[in-house]
């Protein structure tokens, strides 16, 4: 039986993965544990820890209300993190995927957990150093936290399009706005929750998972959406890491309007045909992101994606007035009228150059540096 | 058993550098068997072995026949780890630039003052203890890809052992000027021919950095192998340049790999490829390195060179754990950091010390014990980076 702790309704905390990269060719490099150990000497305070393999390192935030607040501790963590990655001559990248690395070349961080996630699902676990934003939503209780998974998953597509930055991977162009999903479909247990109504619903399917030893705990998910009990949050788990760190919390932000829009007008129409179109909506925004199409539920036909997203934030106005993030609605809008894309940034970057080794280096400078 | 290649017509370069890989090649198997000894071990002993101080199966001409394909495998090493010294990173990061120069320091002048105890001459042990600051950058180039090691002691393994062979170079000529000052010769032959020697060396190295720079921006990157070639042709003709001129090739590839790193707009000039096609090279580098070792030096010569290793590696180790911390490592990481800079180069080393122009006045009395410190340096170096690597948990997992 998982137990839904309850939290102030609509705080936010992002998670973000981050590369680690060298600084003579800008490849993946075994990093994390350095950085790590040089990181403990100082006392911060910040959540900074391991992910899955050692080119990677993940860092969230605490719970905030503000995003003003939220931008200036990701500040904050970015300035500590360069200075001790520049101490060890490090690069860190945003981004979704590193465009040239080679998974078969990654080394499982010496976990418990990640040993036996590498045990189980074999070449997957390299695979899957992959960079993702993971944005929390604090939920008064475990109904409010399925409908709101519910309520998100028709605006999917947004959050993919809006974060899209792995257009390359293994070295060659995907033409996917986002590879990086591709990485976590291979997971069994990857894809969204079940058409479950309510907190004890889902506790009865989880219950049934758990006795068959499928899962063992809510990790076992790799869900695009998720309710984290133990936070009292909805987790969306489907974002890129953006390329630049101002990008992340806009994100977080069109989240936090959309969770007021769902509890506010108390959106409970949980039904199978909510879920008809996801897997294609969710494929038109990988694959072409803005310029995407995506089928709406119910019969109310195919809509331009960048259409769709526009009538979202217009809709969301009033929710962004209660939040005080008119800004955040104003900065989103246009960068989906401007059609700017963390993609399209790093195509045109190799476009110039020819070199996804300097690619990475660009990259590693913005994030590092706004630069 | 001698084979007769020598005196075949049928010689040329490319049988010679056949014969040695053929033969190199069972040697490296052998040592690949075994994970305690990297292949390049296996391709020296292999070259002791089949040596003109060994079974003699490969001759000296023969070893002559290959000498530009070994010039051009240390010049590729070279180039290599002079990419490797990023400036911008040793300006912040001071710790690493205080650790290789101050261990490099502390290393001159140990051997300086402790080798005329066992009369070595003070001559000589100046040469000994400059060239002691030299690592070899094929070995421990070849030892990293090998093993895949990645992490702060690999990285800072690299650029201590750049740092090391440009300060041994600099100290050379140096030393070079000394000796000939007090031998009394002219002050062309003491000031001028040894300050000629290293800027002219420096400045054929940058200009090829230059070019390599403006030639990889001109051609772009999206045609990677035209760059590849313009880069292989630029490390070919500083090689090639800087010996015709009786400069140091040595110092001219540091400085041009140097500054395709470090020069503004250096980032065009994209480098794995070095790696990547010098697995051929440092192989017959390895066995023509081993072929030149004679192990009967170290008869006479065993104790003082076990001295020489010895005090060259405990100053290496004592700095890389004082400076651990600084470093931002453990003291026990920092220690196998100073522990892993064992090998040194013996072709590049030999090449100085045989080099009629670079000739400082006692080159007689240097090249017995060089040799045989090189037989112990080259033989027990890079299995002890290897280990060392290994310690540090930075190289990949047997899989």
């Amino acid at each position: 039986m998982l137990e839904f702790t309850n939290s102030p309704p609509l705080t936010l905390g992002i998670e973000l993965e981050l590369m680690i990269v060298n600084r003579h060719d800008y490849n993946l490099t075994r990093g994390s544990d350095d950085l790590l150990s040089l990181l403990d000497r100082r006392n911060h305070g910040f959540d900074i820890k391991p992910e899955i393999t050692q080119g990677m390192i993940e860092t969230a935030t605490g719970i905030h209300d503000n995003l003003g607040e939220m931008y200036k501790e990701l500040c904050a963590i970015r300035g500590l993190l360069n200075q001790c990655a520049e101490k060890l001559n490090l690069g860190l990248a945003g981004g979704g995927a590193h465009p040239f690395q080679r998974w078969g070349e990654q080394r499982i961080y010496p976990k418990e957990r990640y040993r036996l996630v590498s045990e189980l699902y074999g070449y997957l676990a390299k695979q899957f150093t992959v960079f993702g934003q993971h944005i929390h939503i604090g939920c008064p209780d475990g109904d409010s936290a399925v409908r709101l998974t519910h309520f998100l998953s028709r605006y999917i597509p947004h959050f993919i399009a809006l974060s899209a930055s792995s257009p390359f991977y293994q070295g060659a162009d995907t033409l996917f706005q986002t590879s990086r999903l591709s990485s976590v479909n291979a997971f069994p247990l990857s894809g969204c929750m079940p058409l479950v109504q309510n907190w004890a619903a889902f506790n009865q399917y989880f219950g049934q998972m758990h006795a068959l030893g499928i899962v063992a705990s809510m990790k076992d998910f790799y869900w695009d959406i998720r309710p984290k009990p133990e936070f009292g949050t909805v987790e969306i788990r489907i974002c890129d890491t953006p390329v630049s760190l101002g990008l992340a919390p806009l994100l977080a932000g069109y989240a936090r309007m959309l969770a007021h829009h769902c509890l506010a007008t108390g959106w409970d129409r949980i039904e199978p045909a909510l879920y008809l179109p996801y897997t294609y909506n969710r494929f038109q925004a990988c694959r072409f992101g803005l310029d995407g199409d995506i089928i709406l539920s119910g019969d109310q036909g195919r809509i331009s994606l960048l259409e769709d997203m526009l009538t979202t934030l217009d809709r969301l106005t009033d929710d962004a007035r209660a939040l005080g993030l008119e800004d955040c609605q104003r900065q989103l809008r246009e960068r989906v009228v401007k059609r700017h894309s963390d993609s399209e940034w790093l195509r045109a970057h190799y476009a110039a150059s020819g070199s996804l080794s300097d690619t990475v280096r660009r990259q590693s400078e913005r994030w590092m540096y706004d630069a | 058993m001698h084979l007769p290649f020598g005196a075949m017509s049928l010689l040329n370069p490319l049988t010679a550098l056949g014969i040695i890989l053929a033969l190199g090649i069972l040697g490296g198997q052998i040592a690949r068997t075994s994970s305690a000894v990297p292949t390049l071990t296996g391709y020296i002993v292999t070259g002791l072995i089949i040596g003109p101080h060994g079974l003699g199966l490969i001759s000296q001409p023969l070893i002559n026949a290959t000498d530009e394909f070994v010039q051009l495998a240390l010049g590729m090493a070279l180039f290599e780890l002079g990419r490797r010294i990023d400036l911008r990173w040793l300006r912040k990061e001071r710790a690493l630039l205080i650790t290789a120069a101050g261990g490099s320091a502390v290393c001159f002048t140990a051997l300086y003052l402790i080798l005329p105890l066992f009369d070595v001459p003070l001559e000589t042990a100046a040469i000994l203890a400059v060239l002691a600051l030299s690592c070899s950058p094929a070995a421990l180039l070849e030892v990293l890809r090998e093993n895949r090691a990645e992490g702060q002691v690999s990285e800072r393994l690299v650029a201590y052992a750049g740092i090391g062979n440009l300060l041994a170079l600099a100290g050379y000529c140096l030393v070079l000027g000394i000796s000939r000052q007090d031998s009394g010769l002219p002050v062309e032959s003491w000031l001028l021919a040894p300050g000629w020697i290293f800027l002219a060396s420096a400045g054929v190295g940058l200009a090829a950095g230059l070019i390599a720079i403006h030639g990889n921006r001109w051609i772009g990157a999206q045609h990677r192998e035209a760059q590849e070639v313009l880069l292989f042709a630029l490390i070919a003709l500083t090689v090639g340049l800087s010996s015709a001129l009786h400069l140091l090739p040595a110092l001219a590839l540091l400085a041009f790999g140097l500054s395709t790193r470090n020069l503004p707009r250096g980032y065009a000039v994209g480098s794995p490829w070095v790696m990547r096609y010098s697995v051929v090279f440092f192989a017959a580098l390895f066995v023509i390195a081993g072929a030149l070792l004679d192990l009967r030096q170290l008869g006479d010569y065993l104790p003082l060179a076990i001295l020489l290793v010895v005090l060259r590696s405990l100053t290496q180790v004592l700095s890389g754990t004082l400076m651990a911390r600084a470093n931002g490592l453990s003291r026990r990481r920092g220690a196998l950091m100073g522990l892993a800079l064992m090998p040194m180069s013996g072709t590049a080393n030999l090449a100085l010390l045989t080099s009629p122009a670079l000739l400082p006045v006692s080159t007689a009395t240097v090249l017995p014990l060089a040799i045989a410190t090189l037989c112990l340096t080259e033989l027990l170096g890079p299995p002890l980076t290897q280990l060392a690597l290994k310690l540090a948990g930075e190289t990949r997992p047997q899989s």
